[in-house]
């Protein structure tokens, strides 16, 4: 149980995918100009993030490992997985609950190409890219909470730094400044805060 | 309106720099540009990935249906990508170690996708190596800037290859260079300075 908090502190707070692993920028630059497309856009990435990691692990332990094939398959193959599922997701809300699909349909797409998706189902499955200093080799349950932490995390920033830029658009900045780069001295004076966590538990 | 090949080069310098001027697939650039010799090597398999995949998408793409042609795109990337993982794994174990989860994180880096659907798609194979050239150089160029700025200040010397290129004596290094922050500052304040130059807010 102190295992399963521990990786889920990692995930969430201390290896922040945003701003500290710097993974998955494009979508959040894009979606966090207002509060109601990055609440759209984080719903779709736990959803979506969570999934595509169970994928990816049943696709890793139970066909590319025992196969032998993992080193040099891993990354069509779960590339493919997450961009078939992403487009399964999109058929069964559209069936399922088109109130649903309004709210999460324009971000499922641009999804595919989010590489914290990619990032989270590698790590996940073929743990040690980021070099927490956690024993490795995650179980079902451990790359669940392991997934759902990265995703909470990307959604917590990506909600902070739109209730942020919205504030900044009215703020009176340089000329040269105004739009993304501002929006790129914020995430680094945020990075910063997040800096702090380092460390915490001994992580 | 046909542009000339060279245009499709050059456009890729500056106009449409990946990074500056179409700001996108800035995590990969953020994360690598914390050492030169990192930066070369994200840049040359970024490239690389471009113009062989602008290529082969180019020659098959009257081939490829309308429908299904992303996940086509993307299976070609993840070759190429799968090529590079390996060879430098094989070759580079030091900076392979250093780049760890970026260069599968290729596969997904918007640029090459991007290129594919808007450029290779539609134009024949010169024009593609071109643009991927181009657009493949704007990126490299880009990063390797942020790479020295943040090495030389973040560090007080530039280590690339094992050989000590530049070393500031008496300078003291604000490390804040070298860390996450510091890329984040970095990257803002040269878009900002760009847009100082070409004379253009937003």
């Amino acid at each position: 149980m102190q295992r399963l908090f521990l990786i889920f502190l990692a995930a969430f707070l201390i290896n922040n995918i945003l701003l500290i692993k710097f993974i998955g920028l494009c979508p959040f630059l894009g979606v966090s100009s207002r509060f109601d497309t990055s609440i759209g856009m984080s719903m779709a990435v736990i959803f979506v993030m969570t999934l595509a990691s169970m994928a990816c692990w049943g696709v890793w332990n139970l066909l590319l490992d025992p196969l032998g094939v993992g080193d040099f398959l891993y990354i069509p193959a779960f590339i493919l997985v997450i961009a078939a599922l992403v487009q399964f997701i999109e058929m069964v809300i559209k069936k399922v609950s088109p109130t649903l699909f309004k709210a999460l349909g324009i971000f499922l797409p641009l999804i595919t190409t989010n590489c914290a998706v990619l990032a989270a189902a590698t790590e996940s499955v073929k743990p040690g890219f980021w070099k927490l200093s956690l024993e490795y080799n995650y179980g079902l349950g451990e790359a669940l909470v392991y997934t759902i932490g990265i995703a909470l995390g990307f959604s917590m920033v990506i909600i902070m730094f739109a209730a942020m830029r919205e504030r900044i658009e009215i703020a009176p900045i340089p000329h040269s400044l105004k739009g993304i780069p501002i929006a790129f001295i914020a995430a680094g004076l945020s990075s910063l805060a997040f800096l702090g966590f380092k460390g915490l538990f001994g992580i | 309106m046909k542009r000339s090949v060279w245009r499709d080069f050059t456009i890729g310098l500056i106009e449409e720099n990946p990074l500056f001027g179409l700001v996108i697939g800035l995590c990969a650039a953020l994360a690598v540009s914390s050492k030169v010799e990192n930066a070369i090597f994200m840049g040359v398999a970024a490239s690389f990935v471009m113009v062989a995949s602008n290529i082969l998408i180019s020659v098959i793409r009257k081939a490829v249906p309308n429908e299904i042609r992303i996940p086509i795109f993307i299976v070609v990337i993840a070759s190429f990508v799968t090529i590079v993982d390996l060879t430098m794994k094989a070759f580079f174990p030091a900076v392979y170690a250093a780049l760890g989860v970026w260069i599968p994180l290729i596969v997904v880096n918007c640029i090459i996708l991007g290129r594919a659907e808007a450029f290779a798609y539609k134009n024949g194979v010169i024009r593609s190596i071109a643009d991927g050239l181009g657009k493949g150089l704007g990126y490299t160029l880009v990063i390797l800037v942020m790479a020295v700025i943040r090495e030389l200040g973040g560090t007080g010397q530039i280590v690339a290859f094992e050989n000590t290129i530049i070393s500031l004596k008496g300078f003291q290094p604000p490390q804040i260079l070298q860390s996450f922050p510091g890329a984040f500052f970095t990257f803002g304040l040269l878009m900002g300075l760009l847009r100082k130059l070409q004379g253009k807010g937003e």
